[in-house]
């Protein structure tokens, strides 16, 4: 039996290789394969690893002084191991997806750099969620984030991917800046900067001091994750990255953000079960709910489809945290068992969102690759000439909207009970603030499923909508199997939760009922009767035998019948084509004009007629814009008061030296006198 | 042998809502023709269009995929398992340990989501009117329903469809004063769902009115039996659930022979009764602009957020 510290060693050691071999390949026919395969093999190793955490022992390792004054701190238990299985599941599919997806990379010559950062980006990812020592974790972290920042810009020939990433740069050192704050009071208070000191000091914390470290931890983090209104560098920079390092960054870097909040909630911030915490839940589930309705409003008006995806996971942020705050509430009034089915809740969409967000943006990759446009304006009808990608994206689209059985639908029925159970909290306005924070919640799924129909419709079903898009072939057969690997687990995910209750149960050392794969969920209401109840296993059972049974119904009772095929109803006029369907912005307009308070939508209708007669037009353009209110009433403003000021201070700097002598001699005397003045006192 | 037998009844109420389904749309629309001093058909007519549909052929559209043809399969299948979940006229089925009322309207989603797929599928501009007006009635719905089900939940203690009816059939005519506004926001929900006046008017094909009609356009023979019989599925699922939550007397609940006929007749009585009064309430209402239907859904989410008040102060 191998060591848990080699098993830890061996992937770190797998992707340094496979990072040096992108270096060394040089853009040589091998290269593909020398880059991803090692970063195949290590996320398994990744995988194995982690599931030995989950089920046995943690992994604690100290290399004291590796730089002076600090030490090198490795802490694995089951909540890190959880973490580092998602990356790894996530990265061995991406990998496997990326020999097939970065053969463009390789006919323009690039592909070693892009795979040096690849393999550095998973690594550093397992760095962050394995470190124990607040400042090699916020080197991991910066490192993470560079490479990320990286990837993002790696298309750097589009001036529109740089301003992305330099969005992008700003958002996530403000997180950095946050994060550090937060542990500098752990410091403070503890005098070191391990991350045990913090967590067997941080019950002595004055409580102001446990509710900074949990406000700044909470806005460091969640800017990583995504979470309104710090949001603004999600839907930039996903989009502008390969798909598949969008896939990672979606699926599992933001993730590492709600990983963050994890640790410095249930580890350093001192939180106890008193009502004094509840306000930290509170704050969770109202954040949470604002990302995820407005996440999604902005995801199904979206027309390009990495931007759509990338809105959509600022939405499920947004429904982890509602999770994860009713956690915190439930715990804070001693109601373990459902502080429990909240925590599962949050944890179980965490998983699954990696999963179906992951399968999704490779989906989406796919499309890109061979259509080479992201509007899915110009799509449609894929579904005849890529089955497989069609069949995989729908399965993420039905994960993703939570409809049973698929994945999706387990971790919104576990949040809706967690939300539903709300009634034991002793106290009427927690209580009615919950109920009110479900309605966006509510709302939410609704226009989540909406959002889906559209993508997948508009890109895979009926006529194509652009001329440019004929000749399209399916994708390469890694491509389909990285895909394929998610979609599995989607299915596996749902029709058996059975598998992710008892990995989150174990990983977080609770107790959830569940004991055997076919044992159904229950939660109980107060007088002890089954409040709600879900067997996924026999659900299906019950709809494949209900399938068959009508089948059989229906062909006894209709005998022999003939199908024929002929073109679609065009009311008798005859070449119905493609421009008379119906078009992506149209699908949406209804939900656009119901929200329109929140959209603003204005059209602009330019027309240009043949001389002075204005009935006869020559062209007619119209443009539907909607307003992005968080950069046009919050980030503009700030961004724009700081140019004003620095504008101003600019004047200082004329270029004549004796200004400059000027400002010396002035500085001189202020010290001079702030000398001799503190001496007096 | 108890379980055996609760298993049986337990099957029997689903082939109840199976054959019953059809049934209640023709009632339905004999009331309306009345109400419009018409003779209207028998109110078998929908079984005999059933069994014309599927015997008849089918035309395909040439544009359409593997979607567009599993479609109403999928939808019937999902109709069906929902109705597993769902008392009829005993306040509980065996079934309910294996899923809630959740499940319920996950399972009516998910044939809604692939009708929306189908009506773009067929690449005309009709089905994308349908599914884009679908899109947006289903999205807001959905809020509404949750927040009524939060309600009666709370109330009854569950979203077990068994513990529920059973605690609504055990307590007295209207115990809460929550429960009316529940009531209110779900009737007005169940006429979205069902597709009926003021949302959508299901007898007509003019294209400035029509919604769930659009969807299924292109549909003949047995794929048209199917979702026409699974959308009559749906609404008698949501109008035994409206009338077993709200009105729960006569169910029975035990498995006695006595009870149980009891329970049958009241329900075949109530069901009867609802449609009839839906259907008089269509008679007397017109279809509404589109985007005024919001303001109905918003009646329906702002009476249940008071029924959420009430359930705690």
């Amino acid at each position: 039996m191998i060591s848990n510290l080699i098993l830890f060693q061996i992937p770190i050691l797998l992707f340094v290789i496979g990072a040096l071999s992108g270096l060394l390949s040089r853009n040589s026919r091998l290269a593909r394969p020398m880059i991803f395969v090692p970063s195949m093999i290590g996320s398994i190793f990744t995988i194995v690893f982690s599931i030995g955490i989950i089920t046995g022992t943690q992994l604690k390792l100290v290399i004291p002084h590796i730089l002076p004054l600090f030490d090198l701190e490795i802490f694995v238990d089951g909540i890190s191991a959880f973490f580092m299985l998602i990356i790894g599941l996530v990265s061995f599919a991406v990998s496997l997806y990326s020999i097939g997806y970065s053969k463009e990379y390789e006919i323009q010559k690039r592909i070693s750099a892009f795979g040096f950062l690849f393999n550095i980006f998973i690594l550093s990812m397992i760095l962050v969620v394995s470190s124990n020592n607040s400042f090699f974790f916020l080197i991991f972290w910066e490192l993470m984030s560079l490479v990320s920042f990286f990837l993002v810009i790696y298309d750097h020939d589009k001036e529109e991917n740089l301003k992305s990433g330099m969005t992008y740069l700003v958002m996530t050192h403000l997180g950095t800046a946050f994060i550090f704050t937060s542990f500098v009071l752990g410091y403070v208070q503890t005098g070191s900067f391990s991350f045990d000191s913090f967590r067997h000091g941080s019950t002595g914390f004055p409580l102001l001091v446990k509710n900074l470290v949990f406000v700044f931890a909470f806005i460091g983090f969640g800017t990583k994750a995504g979470m309104v209104p710090l949001h603004v560098w999600l839907p930039k920079a996903h989009p502008s990255a390969p798909s598949n390092v969008s896939a990672l960054m979606s699926a599992v870097m933001i993730k590492i953000g709600i990983y963050g909040m994890i640790r410095t909630i249930f580890d350093f911030s001192g939180f106890g079960a008193s009502p004094d915490f509840a306000w930290w839940g509170m704050l969770l589930v109202s954040i949470g709910s604002a990302s995820a309705i407005i996440g999604v409003l902005y995801a199904v008006v979206e027309r390009d489809i990495k931007r759509a995806l990338a809105f959509s996971s600022i939405e499920n942020i947004g429904i982890i945290l509602v999770g994860l705050g009713l956690s915190v509430v439930f715990t804070s009034f001693h109601l373990t068992a459902f502080a429990v089915l909240a925590l599962v809740a949050s944890m179980y969409h965490t998983i699954n969102h990696a999963v179906f967000k992951g399968l999704l943006f490779m989906g989406a990759g796919s499309v890109v690759s061979v259509t080479h446009t992201k509007n899915i304006e110009h799509l449609g009808g894929l579904v005849k000439q890529m089955p497989w990608t069609s069949l995989l994206f729908l399965i993420g689209a039905i994960s993703i909207s939570g409809l049973p059985p698929f994945n999706g639908f387990i971790s919104e029925w576990f949040t809706l009970q967690a939300l539903l159970s709300s009634y034991h909290i002793p106290s009427t306005i927690l209580q009615i603030s919950i109920a009110f924070a479900s309605l966006p919640f509510a709302l939410t799924i609704g226009i989540a499923a909406a959002t889906f129909v559209k993508l997948f419709g508009m890109t895979f079903l009926s006529k194509t909508r652009s001329k440019n898009i004929v000749n399209i072939k399916e994708v390469p057969r890694s491509m389909i199997l990285g895909m394929s690997i998610l979609a599995a687990v989607c299915v596996l995910f749902g029709v058996v939760p059975y598998l992710g209750t008892s990995l989150i149960s174990t990983a977080f050392h609770m107790s959830f009922q569940q004991s055997s794969p076919l044992d159904f969920i229950s939660v109980q209401n107060s007088s002890g009767k089954s409040f709600a109840n879900l067997s996924i296993p026999v659900v299906v059972i019950i709809l494949s035998s209900v399938s068959i049974a009508i089948f059989g119904f229906i062909r006894v009772l209709s005998g022999h019948t003939k199908k024929t095929t002929y073109s679609t109803w065009d009311c008798g006029f005859g070449s119905l084509n493609e421009r008379m369907e119906y078009t992506p912005t149209s699908l949406s307009q209804p939900i656009r004009a119901v929200f329109k308070v929140f959209f603003k939508p204005h059209n602009q209708t330019e027309k240009e007629s043949f001389g002075e007669n204005p009935y006869l037009l020559k062209t007619v353009k119209v443009e539907t814009m909607i307003k992005n209110i968080f950069e046009e009433m919050l980030y503009t403003p700030i961004v724009s008061s700081f140019v004003f000021f620095f504008d101003k201070v600019r004047k200082l700097q004329t270029g004549k030296i004796n200004a400059y002598l000027l400002y010396i001699m002035i500085t001189l005397v202020l010290l001079l006198l702030f000398v001799r003045l503190s001496n007096n006192g | 042998m108890d379980s055996v037998i609760t298993v049986i009844v337990g099957l029997i109420q689903v082939l109840v809502i199976l054959a019953l389904a059809p049934l209640l749309t023709g009632i339905i629309r004999k009331t309306k023709a009345r109400t419009q001093k018409r003779i209207g058909a028998s109110i078998l007519q929908p079984y005999y269009d059933l069994l014309k549909l599927v015997r008849k052929d089918e035309v395909i559209s040439d544009q359409t995929s593997w979607i567009f043809r599993a479609c109403p399969w999928i939808n019937f299948t999902t109709m069906t398992t929902a109705a597993f979940f769902i008392p009829v006229f005993l306040a509980y089925t065996p079934f309910g340990l294996v899923g809630d009322l959740i499940l319920v309207i996950g399972l009516f989603a998910l044939g809604r989501f692939f009708t929306m797929l189908a009506g773009l599928d067929v690449a005309s501009s009709f089905g994308g009117l349908g599914s884009s007006r679908e899109m947006m009635i289903s999205s807001l719905l959905e809020p509404a329903l949750f927040l009524s089900i939060f309600v009666v939940a709370i109330t009854y203690g569950g979203t077990n469809l068994s513990t529920l009816i059973s605690a609504s059939s055990n307590s007295s005519f209207l115990p809460h004063p929550q429960i009316l506004f529940a009531a209110i926001g779900l009737f007005i929900i169940i006429l979205g769902e069902t597709g009926r006046l003021p949302f959508d008017n299901p007898a007509t094909h003019l294209e400035l009115t029509m919604v769930h009609e659009t969807m299924i356009l292109e549909y003949s023979g047995k794929s048209l039996a199917l979702m026409e019989w699974s959308q009559s599925i749906k609404q008698i699922i949501l109008f035994t659930l409206m009338i077993n939550i709200f009105v729960p007397w006569g169910i029975s609940s035990s498995i006695l022979l006595s009870t149980l006929v009891i329970g049958f007749l009241t329900f075949i009585g109530k069901i009867s009764l609802f449609g009839i009064f839906v259907a008089f309430l269509e008679s007397s209402v017109a279809k509404w602009r589109l985007f005024r239907i919001p303001d109905l859904i918003a009646i329906a989410i702002a009476t249940s957020m008071i029924g959420i008040v009430l359930c705690y102060l």
